[in-house]
Formats: structure tokens, C-alpha cells, sequence
């Protein structure tokens, strides 16, 4: 996703993503991204959980009233409760 | 600045490694893959997302039975192809075609990898200006990047320009 993220991005759309899987997307350089502890199968948040959900994905798209490059932004979230 | 920086040599490499001991063997070996690593990051603008058309793909590798084929996902050389159906798809409707997640979560709630539910939402709070009609989605099992570059970006860019969208959200599997 890192990839296709710069290309869009090279190509004047706007681009942000989020993955639990912060080890293989940060080397890929992709111009805005939320990192968080959630599980693979599970981006967004736990099955049903519509206040964890909407948190991810709210902090994901808020990056985009920043000018790229933005500092990866790290969440706390996390697929077990804290 | 390039989507994958040092191409050749990230394709040199990788056929000599990783390619060609699954050619010997048959087997998928991660411990010698050479995972894509770029220097530098592109810079773009801000945008507006309330005044925004914003796009939204998914490697989940979601796809529309019985009008589309399912993606290849048992290929170890992975699938470069994408599907499209629009942002208004009964959930319901859709499969996924993709070995390499448990789908146990996408299955009791394709919120947490597809959050259409939530984009509507947040379209009508005035949050999201509109999205694009289409949903990009392709399987994330991709080892070859040069194939990315090459077969995927080109689909996705195409699409994404013409339903003129300003924005992208990725929501990798």
C-alpha cells in the first residue's frame, strides 16, 4: 500500500493510510500514515467495535489537512483491551 | 522521485533470491526477501476533505460474485489485477479472495477492513465531501513490487483520475 500511496500521491491526489503493520509500510516512505497495534484482518478496529473504528479512521483521514510528509502519527490501539 | 526507489536493482535482487529459490523449490521464503525500503518521502498539498472527493481501496481482496472472477490468491507469485464496484454495495454481496488474513473479523464485520459504513457516515456529517463512486480492491498478496508498479498503480492511477478523485484512504489487510 506504501507504493501505491506515493504514486498517488506523485500524481497529485491526496493520500493517507493506516495498518498494524507499521515494520513493512514505514520503509516504504508513504506520504501519510497511522500506525497502530491492531491485528492483520483488522485494520479499522475489533469486529463491531464502532467507537474504536471510527477513532482510527477518523485520526487516518484528519492527516490529510497536512501537507505531505507527515511524521507517522502512532495510536495506542490495540486488538486486546488495554 | 520514483514509487520504488533503485527499481532495478530491488528487481535484480529479488530474482535472484527470493524468486529463484521458489523457482528451485517451491517454497515462499520470507527470510530472504528484500522488502521494498525507499529514502525519500513525496510531498503533496493539504486538502480540504469536506470540499473532497475521496476514494477508497482496500487489499482485502474483496470482489463482486458471480460478476467477477475472484482474485488468485493461492498463486505464490501473487495477483496484480484489481476489481471495482461501487461505494453502495450491499455488504452482503461481496467475497474475499485472499489466503493470507483470517477472515474470521471481515466475516462478523466488514467494517473493520471495509468502513464504507463509516464513510457514509461521515459523508453526512459534512466531514467527507462525497466518495468516489468506485471502490478500488485488490489481493495484497504481492512480492513482486516491479509488478505493482507496473500493472497495479497504472489500473488504480486511471481509475482514481477518471472519477476525479482528490483524496485516497488505503486500508490495507
Amino acid at each position: 500500500m506504501g507504493l501505491i500511496a506515493r504514486a498517488l500521491e506523485m500524481a497529485g491526489i491526496a493520500t493517507t493510510l493506516t495498518t498494524w503493520n507499521a515494520g513493512r509500510t514505514r520503509v516504504t516512505r508513504p506520504p501519510r500514515a497511522v500506525y497502530t497495534r491492531l491485528a492483520r484482518g483488522a485494520t479499522l478496529g475489533r469486529p463491531h467495535d464502532v467507537a474504536q473504528q471510527r477513532r482510527v479512521l477518523e485520526a487516518t483521514l484528519a492527516l490529510l489537512a497536512e501537507e505531505a510528509p507527515v511524521k507517522p502519527v502512532i495510536m495506542r490501539e490495540q486488538w486486546e483491551d488495554a | 522521485m520514483d514509487v520504488l526507489e533503485n527499481r532495478d536493482a530491488w528487481q535484480a535482487e529479488y530474482e535472484r533470491t527470493w524468486l529463484a529459490h521458489y523457482r528451485a523449490t517451491g517454497e515462499t521464503k520470507w527470510d530472504i526477501y528484500n522488502r521494498p525500503d525507499n529514502k525519500e518521502t513525496p510531498s503533496g498539498p493539504a486538502v480540504d476533505l469536506a470540499a473532497s472527493r475521496l476514494m477508497l481501496i482496500s487489499s482485502a481482496g474483496g470482489y463482486l460474485p458471480p460478476l467477477q472472477r475472484p482474485f488468485d490468491a493461492a498463486n505464490d507469485l501473487g495477483d496484480y489485477t484489481i476489481r471495482t464496484f461501487p461505494h453502495t454495495t450491499d455488504p452482503g454481496a461481496l467475497a474475499f479472495a485472499h489466503d493470507h488474513y483470517d477472515h474470521a473479523a471481515v466475516n462478523e464485520d466488514q467494517q473493520v477492513l471495509l468502513p464504507l459504513g463509516h464513510l457514509h457516515d461521515l459523508v453526512r456529517e459534512d466531514v467527507i465531501g462525497e466518495l468516489a463512486p468506485s471502490v478500488v480492491s485488490f489481493m495484497g498478496y504481492q512480492p513482486d513490487a516491479a509488478r505493482v508498479v507496473d500493472e497495479t498503480i497504472p489500473a488504480i492511477l486511471a481509475l482514481a483520475t477518471a472519477e476525479r478523485a482528490d483524496a485516497a484512504l488505503l486500508v490495507p489487510s
